[in-house]
């Protein structure tokens, strides 16, 4: 199939209907664009893989881009990577700028947008060319270090560490199955819970369930607090904002930009981790860092760069490893399992038409974010306001119907639905992180299979350090990254010993 | 050496090799976070008790009882009509608008409007959507 044959008018309402339900689920604080993903994705079942795409992923821009408006206007990051968004946003709202700010947060998400995306199309492919040449030592060990770096990244390593090999042993509950060289065998079943567990949990009850009605209880177990009135909502006047703002800023915004997307590639490192370091880099290089908090659009114009550069880089590991790169896109390959493709090294060169609809939907979407949040930024903060009890009854029966449907209709995936629910209000408390508990449950099975038929074709532990020169390179960046992450929680730990 | 590294897989119980080694993992770091975070774990108590104390209990377990509620009636209520998707559709009306209720703090009949149109609404017109539309299967 042509790729213009795709462009349809369907697909690209599809993108701007996304990016605008993104928006809004991002600017209702407590929303989120992986929610936004997980609660639309039973939509994808009839629009087949592209046009399902370009549903998911204009939701998964706007979503993002969507979290920049309470963080402005109320000082709550709409979504967690809009955290820093609210040290400078917020100030600037108090000081009758509020417009203004939204409008350069717009303006920075765009470029950070766009130049993810131009790193999606340069890297993915690259990247894919270099990985099918992987054996399935390599592709273990890809794997392990997407875990270690997780773990290294996560509040604390062993906690992060622990919660991916939960979602490890979680996922492999079960059959070994026969398609994957296994011997059929059932394991990690409980008596008598066979007839419902033989497949395992289902990838996107379980996804659904963490993502959607997780996020629920926690607002639940807070009280549902009330919207926030439209007298809250401080907009300032509309004609502070000129493009002037922006002279002197190419560096900031191309830097936070780099590192957004970088931080994407990582796997399982969230937006806010990437707003955070270029907001840090930002005040770092900035000529006034003391204004930095109190006001100052550089430091908004890094945030808002930052967390949109996340999501063309997210994107490349997934597209060319296999590997999901936050934990949206680990719902976006919830969207390929249903239209039964196979991210990993394969996809781009077995389905470039299906490539290219993806880069030309996040292009739409990034344009579609910024025309309609740039010339309807006062419709939009109105969003801030609709109230939660009339959205989350909606959303929980949206996620039941994602779950069940999932499998055409087995009712067990809807109390799968219900166990990760609570599994995912209690991962908190316990402070787990859910980011390395999904990447080890989506990659636990395919971890096994190139585990044993590494064993199974060399008979030797010793292949995995001298298979090839990139195993070696792949064990020095997983010690790397452990002896990384041990020397930066001394130091965080000898910083807070030491006395103001 | 070269036989300590040496490793057979026995295609019988290959289904078992990975799990173990993972859940060898597992316990072993379960250890070492109960060595180093010792102290967290003798004050977990206190932790637990902190986070009912400020749990909003009524809307907390609410939505659960609610929601297992509404698990629970949606086949049996399914199967009156088969495969009409009427027992996803006469279950989620009353659970939209008890879980919207719940979620309310002013329940003032006159804000309880939007509450309750939606709880017709939305069931329905998602309900016409994926039977009527997209031909999958619902209660």
């Amino acid at each position: 199939m042509e790729f213009f044959d795709l462009v349809t008018p369907l697909f690209l309402a599809l993108i701007v209907g996304g990016t605008f339900v993104g928006v809004v689920f991002g600017a209702i604080p407590g929303m989120t664009a992986t929610m936004a993903v997980a609660v639309c994705l039973p939509l994808t079942y009839s629009l087949g893989l592209e046009n399902g795409l370009a549903l998911l992923l204009g939701l998964y821009v706007g979503g993002i881009s969507g979290g920049l408006v309470p963080a402005i206007l109320l000082g709550i990051p709409g979504t967690p990577s809009s955290i820093t968004t609210t040290f400078d946003g917020y100030p600037m709202s108090q000081k009758g700028e509020g417009e203004k700010a939204l409008r350069i947060g717009i303006c920075a998400s765009f470029v950070g947008g766009i130049i993810s995306l131009a790193a999606l199309y340069l890297f993915a492919p690259a990247l894919a060319d270099f990985a099918i040449r992987f054996s399935y030592v390599e592709k273990f060990l890809i794997i392990l270090f997407a875990l270690t770096v997780m773990g290294a990244l996560s509040n604390s390593m062993l906690l992060g560490i622990f919660s991916g090999f939960l979602g490890i042993f979680i996922s492999l509950i079960g059959v070994y199955d026969i398609s994957d060289g296994g011997n059929g065998e059932i394991r990690l079943v409980p008596p008598g819970t066979e007839y419902w567990l033989e497949g395992g949990f289902a990838l996107l009850p379980v996804l659904i369930g963490l993502f959607g009605l997780a996020a629920i209880l926690e607002e639940a177990e807070r009280g549902v607090p009330e919207g926030h009135s439209a007298d809250t909502v401080k907009l300032g006047k509309s004609s502070s904002f000129s493009f002037s703002v922006f002279r002197g800023q190419l560096v900031n915004l191309v830097r936070s930009s780099g590192i957004g997307t970088f931080v994407g590639i990582l796997p399982g490192v969230g937006g806010s981790a990437a707003s955070i370091l270029a907001y840090s880099n930002a005040k770092t290089f900035s000529k006034k860092p003391e204004s930095f908090g109190n006001g100052e659009p550089e430091g908004l114009m890094a945030s808002e760069a930052g967390n949109n550069g996340l999501t063309g880089g997210a994107l490349v590991p997934l597209l060319s490893l296999g590997i999901p790169g936050d934990s949206t896109t680990a719902l976006l390959i919830g969207a390929f399992t249903l239209q039964g493709i196979q991210v990993g090294p394969l996809f781009i060169g077995n389905n470039p038409e299906t490539w290219n609809a993806m880069i030309f939907a996040m292009v739409i979407a990034n344009i579609a974010m910024f025309a309609m949040m740039y010339f309807a930024i006062r419709y939009f903060a109105m969003v801030v306001t609709v109230p939660k009890h009339v959205l989350f009854p909606i959303i929980l029966m949206m996620c039941v119907i994602g779950a069940y449907t999932i499998n055409y209709g087995i009712m067990f995936d809807v109390w799968t639905l219900l166990i990760f629910g609570l599994f995912g209000w209690l991962v908190v408390k316990l402070r787990l992180e859910v980011a390395p508990f999904i990447i080890g449950f989506i990659l636990g099975p395919s971890a096994e299979v190139y585990f044993i038929k590494s064993l199974e074709s060399f008979g030797d532990l010793t292949i995995f350090f001298t298979k090839s020169w990139i195993a070696m390179v792949l064990w020095v960046l997983i010690a790397g990254s452990v002896i990384g992450s041990v020397m930066l929680s001394r130091k965080r730990r000898t910083a807070t010993e030491q006395p103001a | 050496m070269g036989d300590l590294t040496q490793v057979t897989i026995d295609f019988e119980t290959s289904h078992l090799v990975f799990p173990t080694i993972i859940g060898i993992m597992l316990a072993l770091l379960g250890l070492a976070i109960l060595i180093t975070r010792r102290h967290e774990i003798a004050h977990a108590g206190a932790h637990w008790r902190g986070v009912f104390d400020r749990m909003d209990k009524v809307r907390f377990l609410g939505t659960i009882g609610l929601t297992v509620l509404y698990f629970s009636l949606m086949v049996p209520v399914g199967n009156v009509w088969p495969n009409t998707g009427l027992g996803f559709l006469i279950c989620s009306i009353p659970y939209v608008l008890l879980t919207g209720l719940l979620f309310m703090h002013d329940r003032r009949p006159r804000k309880t409007i939007p509450v309750v149109v939606t709880a017709l609404v939305a069931p329905t017109l998602v309900w016409w959507l994926f039977t009527d539309l997209f031909f999958l299967t619902l209660p």
